[in-house]
């Protein structure tokens, strides 16, 4: 506490507290431990006070005061239980339950209903107020979100939810009085709207009014006390978002955000679609034995033994009469760390081979290339710093598919701070809250970044010279924004747009320049080195962090970059590949989407947790592993900074060996030295070649 | 003393809570040593004119109009009345009519069934006319106690009869109230 703030005293129930000024009566009763119920108010949620169950006695007032929105104030007599206060809250508690329909066949069986908790704790044993018995719309129009207003009670922490969390700002409340209902949009469908599937609000909703499609029966799976919660992270997309898992006999009932308790800063629980739902849509044949492939193209299960060995054989045939660059090895990015590590080693130490690829298949570490070409190594920002950019220009970065996060974070900063922003590229993913987005094909985006830096250099040299400790390298030849508007036929007003974002960037104090994959990718490295020149006109953020976010395809992309691509272990000129291995990851729907199946092999196994079947045709053995679900494994974020671990959550099906047990049963087969022969050793070694780029970021 | 006298009726409900007092197993010998069972689905009295009694117990909301006339009648003749599970006290599961016209809802039972073939709604001067809405007992005459539960736990009813013995206005502690 600073010196000048002082505490001020005030007594609640009989017993005197000193607390912070700036704190609420409901804050500061719960930090005392005493006990006031409420409806409306969250820990990640500013406050509403609509629902006046926090109702307090303040002063001996003849009103009471919702504790939830009342300062403290030194001296203030504060009584939070009379006969008083609870028959005014319990009549409260009366209205909400007799206005719309809340005899709910779920709650009484799972108990995850704060509305029915409040009736048990304020014992309202009947009601003494007429129900209404009027009907409110259902929406299920969405697979993944179904609305019920019958047991609505318009608490409007949804709507707090859809802003404050997610900055969609797709919910609000519609109508008036007893009409009044939470609305997507301007009264549309949840369909039809702009929702992101986000799922920020039936985490907070208190009743089941915004429930979850997805395995809505969890709510007939038992009370909370009886399910089990796993804390770990999502893996799907770099983030590395903090999640509960709900687990019950070895079923994945749902995933939450991590919303911290207490009064904190809070995080709020921010997930998006793909960690909150997807991740429940089993969708695919489980792979559950090992199969091998006949001679008349049909598959038969076989043991083990036989398809490792088949495998060992069968590559080491190809390493002996084409070469060991003729292997091929294709490795999922979402995969752990320590399979990434082991499939490695495997693939290098058991056949000198000359590729080993991921199969995202984006080439997003072309904007790396040019940092070890020239110049330091610089690192990149992390993406929790949005929150701090005054300035944030997105390239082609369509996050709404990949990291979804991402793009809600920029459009809260732009839309609570009123920081300016602009888009380049052909998708327009912060509409309407953007300042600018100049629309351009995929792969011209590099080209105004080129005029861009042409003329910032110029506006900059006449005003002030770049601050940055980095070094600019020369611009091959500075680009006119004439030509480059001619050149892409754009528009009057994206011309001036374009001058525009040029203003704006040089104005900037602490501008960030987030990178879509597809950018990061593109071939023209003349114009990844202008991109960075631009971010390093600016200054380096911090001590050693260049100003650009690269968004990644994958959940382990940075990791799978740094242990293939940045690795010491030596590889081959690649070959026309004959073999192969592959180990996926995930749902098919993922896998199949980026997979390129390397043509006519004359061996190809594939390592899978489902049937693969776009493979299947081209492949000879497939061998089942566990889902990222069902082992553990760590995975690096996309900043490169945070590595995080995530525990198994459910049992693999019976008979399915964890990967690395299978890659290191291969290793052994083929006579190979790993250096590590166990789980832990595998970890350890993960532990001393992974080093992150940087402390880890406070999330805001 | 004389033992004080104990009816319970059978409005709009599925016999739950009934089920629920034979639950009470041994303890019903207890109570039943302490106070008299009168008219109750479980003595099988057919007889509606009730005699005085002390306390009445009424499980199942008010569906029809006999319903009403017994909730009505049994509340004069009884001291204290006490709404026995979540139909009672809420209206309970029958309220799911209650967001439709009643002529839809016999339509729906009667005519439209699957298996129904040239249904009709039956109407006699026997069968008790179906009122527009389900309500719970408070909603028609004065209620002293509540017993929620879909059913009420057979301890709910115990301690409600207790108390009143003891001579006190029966209110369930927050522990005991569950709407399940």
């Amino acid at each position: 506490m600073k010196k000048d703030i002082q505490p001020v005293k005030i007594t609640i129930d009989g017993q005197e507290v000193l607390v912070k000024p700036e704190l609420t009566i409901l804050q500061a009763a719960r930090q005392n431990g005493i006990p006031i119920p409420t409806l409306c108010h969250h820990p990640a949620l500013s406050e509403r006070g609509g629902c006046r169950m926090c109702v307090v006695e303040v002063d001996g007032a003849p009103r009471l005061a919702a504790s939830c929105v009342t300062p403290v104030r030194d001296g203030m007599q504060v009584v939070t239980v009379n006969e008083r206060i609870v028959e005014t809250r319990r009549i409260i508690l009366e209205f909400l339950f007799a206005e719309r329909n809340h005899n709910c066949m779920f709650c009484p069986q799972s108990g995850d209903c704060e509305l029915q908790d409040l009736a048990y704790e304020l014992q309202m044993d009947h009601l003494t107020v007429p129900q209404s018995f009027h009907e409110f719309p259902v929406d299920i129009t969405s697979d993944t979100i179904g609305l019920d207003h019958n047991r609505c009670i318009l608490c409007g922490r949804c709507v707090r939810a859809c802003e404050e969390i997610s900055g969609c700002y797709v919910l609000n409340f519609q109508n008036r009085g007893p009409d009044t209902l939470i609305g997507f949009d301007l009264n549309a469908m949840r369909e039809d709207s702009a929702c992101t599937s986000c799922g920020a609000c039936l985490q907070v909703c208190p009743t089941g009014a915004l429930y979850n499609r997805y395995r809505a029966h969890y709510a007939v799976k038992g009370h909370p006390k009886d399910l089990q919660t796993i804390q770990t992270v999502c893996p799907l997309c770099g983030l590395l978002c903090p999640t509960v898992s709900t687990v019950r006999d070895n079923h994945l009932l749902k995933i939450d955000g991590v919303i911290p308790a207490g009064d904190g800063q809070p995080e709020g629980g921010q997930l998006c679609h793909a960690g909150r739902f997807e991740v429940l849509k089993n969708s695919g044949r489980r792979l559950l034995h090992p199969m091998v492939k006949k001679a008349d193209g049909s598959w038969a299960e076989t043991s083990w033994e036989s398809a490792l060995d088949l495998t060992v054989d069968r590559l080491n045939t190809v390493r002996d009469a084409q070469g060991g660059n003729a292997v091929v090895g294709l490795i999922s990015s979402l995969s752990s760390n320590e399979e990434i590590i082991s499939f490695r080693d495997l693939m290098v130490k058991g056949w000198e081979t000359g590729q080993i690829e991921t199969l995202e298949n984006s080439g997003f570490q072309n904007i790396y290339r040019i940092r070890q070409d020239k110049g330091p190594a610089f690192k990149e920002v992390s993406w929790k710093k949005i929150a701090e950019a005054d300035f944030i220009l997105a390239l082609g970065a369509v996050t709404r598919d990949r990291q979804p996060v991402v793009g809600s974070m920029i459009r809260k900063r732009i839309i609570r701070d009123n920081v300016r922003s602009a888009g380049i590229g052909p998708g327009d993913f912060l509409y309407p809250y953007r300042t600018h987005h100049i629309q351009v094909k995929n792969g011209d985006e590099l080209l105004l970044i080129k005029a861009v830096l042409s003329e910032a250099i110029k506006v900059m040299k006449k005003t002030a010279p770049a601050p940055g400790t980095g070094k600019i390298s020369e611009q091959t030849e500075p680009v006119r924004v004439k030509d480059i508007v001619k050149r892409l036929q754009l528009d009057a007003k994206a011309e001036s747009a374009l001058d525009e974002i040029i203003r704006d960037y040089v104005d900037s104090a602490n501008p960030l320049i987030v990178v879509g994959e597809d950018v990061a990718a593109q071939k023209d490295l003349s114009g990844l080195r202008d991109l960075m020149n631009l971010a390093l006109l600016k200054g380096l953020y911090g001590n050693d962090r260049l100003r650009l976010i690269v968004l990644k395809p994958d959940g382990n992309s940075m990791g799978a970059y740094k242990l293939l691509h940045l690795s010491d272990e030596k590889k081959r000129a690649p070959a026309i590949p004959k073999g192969g291995l592959i180990l996926l990851e995930q749902d098919p729907f993922q896998d199949k989407v980026n997979l390129k199946a390397p043509g006519d092999l004359d061996f190809l196994a594939v390592i899978s947790p489902y049937w693969p079947d776009g493979l299947a045709d081209s492949a000879h053995v497939l061998i089942p592993k566990p889902l990222w679900m069902e082992a553990d494994g760590t995975c690096t974020g996309l900043d490169g900074c945070e590595i995080a671990f995530r525990p198994k959550m459910l049992d693999a099906p019976d008979g399915i060996n964890p990967s690395w047990q299978t890659l290191m049963a291969l290793a052994a087969r083929a006579d190979i030295h790993l250096g590590y022969g166990s789980w832990d050793e595998l970890r350890q070694k993960a532990q001393r070649e992974i080093q992150p780029d940087g402390p880890v970021e406070k999330r805001r | 003393m004389k033992k004080p006298k104990l009816a319970t009726v059978w409005c709009e409900a599925c016999a739950g809570c009934h089920m629920s007092f034979l639950d009470l197993d041994e303890a019903l010998v207890d109570i039943l040593s302490r106070v008299e069972l009168t008219v109750s689905p479980i003595t099988d009295f057919k007889d509606y004119a009730f005699p005085q009694v002390d306390v009445g117990i009424v499980e199942g909301g008010v569906g029809n109009k006999e319903n009403r006339e017994v909730i009505e009648h049994l509340r004069q003749q009884c001291r204290f009345l006490i709404a026995w599970g979540d139909c009672a006290v809420f209206g309970g599961i029958n309220t799911l009519r209650n967001w439709l016209p009643k002529d839809d809802v016999l339509r729906c039972a009667y005519v439209k069934t699957a298996g129904t073939v040239n249904g009709i709604i039956p109407a006699h001067e026997d069968i008790p006319q179906l009122l527009d809405k389900v309500l719970p007992v408070n909603a028609v005459v004065a209620v002293d106690g509540y017993i929620p539960g879909c059913p009420p736990a057979p301890e709910a009813l115990a301690y409600c009869l207790k108390e009143l013995l003891a001579g006190r206005l029966p209110v369930l502690p927050a522990d005991m109230i569950h709407f399940d």
